[in-house]
């Protein structure tokens, strides 16, 4: 067991792989994520990939709020561009999945610029109401621009495919969600040790100390607007073409706030933390479920008494997390590691 | 202290992971369900699941499905897309059933490739959209009861016996819902030679309906129908009219024909009128009814009375059960088996709590019209069953 690792040097202490144990973590890790939808059923890969795609979503929203400090209360809107941009590529213009995937990703960045602006100006909960009008704005266009996105009836769109071989189970489309969340996990961890990322913090913990020490304030904020819709418009894309349809109603205001949870819940400023973060919030309420579904048996006769409940003990947790633990989950996964970092010998 | 506790919490939580994987007996039919318990649909859907589930267990009493006890398996799906969807593969994963219940029109939408490719269900929902009824695309999805193009279909019939060429003007909310079935009206309106004065759009739970009834004065329709609402601003709209002295006559489809919706309204029901498939709880001779009555006052003695939404659980039931019971006479008690016997359904007599139902295209198209009474705050039927073709 190691005792601590020595470090000589800044550039040490930003390694990502930091000694040969954790590669040795991360690659069973990833043995076991490969291995996993061939032993797991439909209903667990299916949770998986809601969880993939919650990544995808709160890492983006992370490097936003968390990294620049700029909030943002309409990532469902811009996870909802990227949705819409996917169905209608795929559907009117027959555009392959694959291609449209990416270039959904670069319409929400799109939009994510034109939304960034007023963060030039306003700050702070002003900035919030200005990207909450950006939610209530996208979602109206999702609902009345009838002649692309159907309105209200929404769009089917057809699961993606290499040649004959079509991802339309769990356990098919795992892979590629589990593909992408590798890839934009990695992005965003390298990122943040970059200038780019240095940058971010800086605008975060002192906006106007950062434009003296010369960073392109304007550049800078709007690249993480740009690069955090660019994530939310990648696992919109993913959404939708995993349910198969796509309706305005999938991305209410409720989820952004969701999104913002899971940041928090997580820990700002930290891509672990957004892992974590989105793993609690989607699988909470699913463990919760099938508490209560087992409670159900045991005391048959009481649904309308248990099944509201569990949104009870949901609030309750999230609420105990931020008490006990204002730095969010990864701040908890790292002292358990320091933990056990000298255990059994803590002197 | 601190250990003790986590000990206890540790057991509770043992014991209720271990009390979900027992075994069940072999010889059950399952019948699974994703309800809107909570949600912004739940006074609905706690009536709904009553009402499935009652005729489910009634069915059980008198017998099961040919000596064979039905096992009901609801959750939660909390009217939010990805929570149903989970809830839906948690069911199907886990318990296998051969029949599935929908909490929403979107759910069955996003579910309807796999139920047809894969997991192969009988499969029916809270919902009346015409687009959960095509025996083309889905074979195993029906609507129990008429579409709401259907029900409309049947207003407008009524209108047009009642008072050929009348001015007619259709209210809906800005949702799916509410959009459903008003292409459908509009052509329906041209056939029947009524004359569509005007069409209000608003957002459900809205307050401000001022423009909408100005527009509605100055078009004096003599018949308004509403779509897509549950209680606001249905009730604002009728006021406000009343206060303008217009004599229009208000009517809703089947969400609309709710005993809430009369008793919110109060004196302002006069003449309010809705369609609905089913009978209602005060409708005595019924002896479908009378059944019910008695096995709420078995199981539940403190609910006094049920609305519509547990009529329409309840006649969902029936129609479960009656496949059921042909399926496995055919002794085809699977997917397949259960759509065939879904399609044979003819004349079904459901104890008169609906007409003799024959199935069309996936659906029942039958219902007849019904106006409110102020002073026993009920509906009464003004027509007989009606069927739209």
């Amino acid at each position: 067991m190691r005792c601590g690792d020595l470090k000589e040097s800044y550039l040490e202490d930003e390694k990502i792989f930091q000694s040969l144990f954790v590669k040795i973590c991360l690659a069973t890790l990833l043995v076991v994520l490969v291995i996993i939808p061939f032993v797991a059923g439909p209903y667990t890969l299916y949770i998986m990939n809601l969880i993939g795609f919650a990544i995808i979503g709160a890492v983006g929203l992370n490097l936003l709020t968390g990294f620049t400090g700029q909030i943002s209360l309409g990532h469902a809107a811009f996870i909802g561009v990227g949705g819409y941009t996917t169905a209608i590529l795929v559907t009117k213009l027959g555009v392959p999945f694959w291609f449209a995937m990416p270039v959904a990703g670069l319409v929400s960045a799109g939009m994510g610029l034109i939304i960034g602006i007023p963060s030039l100006r306003v700050k702070g909960l002003y900035l919030c109401i200005a990207t909450l009008a950006a939610q209530f704005i996208l979602e109206f266009v999702f609902v009345h621009w009838e002649s692309m996105t159907r309105g209200i009836r929404g769009i089917n769109v057809p699961p993606p495919r290499i040649g004959d071989f079509v991802f339309d189970t769990e356990k098919s489309y795992y892979f590629i969600t589990l593909f992408l969340v590798i890839v934009a996990v990695g992005f965003a961890r390298n990122l943040v040790r970059t200038k780019w990322g240095r940058a971010f913090v800086a605008i975060r913990d002192r906006d106007l100390a950062a434009e003296i020490i010369g960073i392109n304030l304007f550049r800078y904020k709007l690249a993480a607007f740009a690069l955090s819709s660019f994530f939310a418009g990648i696992a919109g894309s993913l959404w939708v073409g995993f349910i198969k349809v796509v309706t305005p109603e999938h991305f209410p205001f409720s989820l952004s706030i969701q999104y913002l949870a899971m940041v928090i819940v997580g820990g700002l400023g930290s891509v672990l933390g957004s892992i974590f973060g989105a793993i609690f919030m989607i699988l909470t309420p699913e463990l919760l479920n099938i508490l209560v579904s087992s409670a159900k048996q045991l005391f048959p006769g009481l649904d309308q008494f248990f099944i509201p409940l569990k949104d009870i003990i949901f609030g309750g947790l999230i609420v105990s997390f931020l008490v006990f633990e204002p730095h969010g989950l990864a701040e908890i996964w790292h002292r358990i590691k320091n933990f056990f970092l000298l255990w059994p010998f803590s002197y | 202290m601190r250990m003790r506790h986590f000990r206890i919490s540790a057991m509770i939580l043992a014991i209720l992971v271990l009390s979900s994987c027992l075994v069940y007996a072999q010889n059950e039919i399952k019948i699974g369900a994703v309800q809107p318990i909570t949600g912004r649909f739940a006074f609905a859907g706690v009536n709904i699941n009553a009402g499935l589930e009652d005729a489910l267990m009634i069915a059980n009493e008198e017998g099961g499905i040919n000596g064979k006890k039905i096992k009901y398996i609801m959750e939660d799906g909390q009217y939010q897309l990805d929570v149903a969807v989970a809830a839906f593969k948690r069911i199907m994963s886990r318990d296998n059933p051969l029949i599935m219940y929908g909490e929403s029109t979107g759910l069955g939408k996003a579910m309807s490739p796999e139920i047809k490719d894969r997991f192969k269900i009988l499969y029916s929902s809270t919902s009346f959209s015409s687009e959960l009824a095509d025996p083309k695309e889905n074979p195993y999805i029906f609507v129990p009861g008429p579409t709401y193009a259907d029900m409309f279909g049947i207003l407008l019939k009524y209108i047009a016996k009642e008072k050929p060429g009348a001015k007619v003007a259709f209210f809906y909310s800005d949702t799916e819902f509410g959009k459903d079935p008003i292409q459908a009206a509009r052509d329906m309106c041209k056939t029947l030679g009524l004359d569509l004065v005007a069409e209000e759009v608003a957002q459900v739970g809205s307050v401000d309906v001022t423009s909408q009834v100005l527009d509605l004065k100055r078009k004096n329709p003599d018949f308004v129908i509403f779509q897509g609402f549950v209680v606001d601003p249905v009730q604002t709209v009728i006021k406000q009219c009343r206060d303008f002295g217009m004599k229009t006559q208000f009517m809703g489809t089947f969400w609309g024909a709710s005993q809430m919706v009369v008793n919110n309204l109060g004196p302002a029901a006069e003449g309010y009128m809705a369609v609905n498939p089913y009978m209602y709880w005060w409708n005595d001779d019924v002896p479908m009814i009378k059944k019910i009555k008695a096995y709420t006052a078995k199981t539940y003695p403190k609910v006094t009375s049920r609305d519509n939404s547990y009529m329409q659980g309840f006649m969902t039931g029936l129609i479960f059960v009656e496949c059921l019971k042909r399926a496995d006479k055919a002794g085809e008690l699977n997917g397949p088996g259960l759509a065939k016997a879904l399609q044979s359904i003819k004349d079904f007599d459901s104890g008169g709590l609906s007409a003799p139902f024959i199935i069309k295209n996936n659906k029942f198209p039958v219902a007849r019209v019904w106006k409110a009474n102020v002073e026993k705050k009920i509906l009464e039927p003004v027509s007989d069953w009606m069927t739209v073709e």
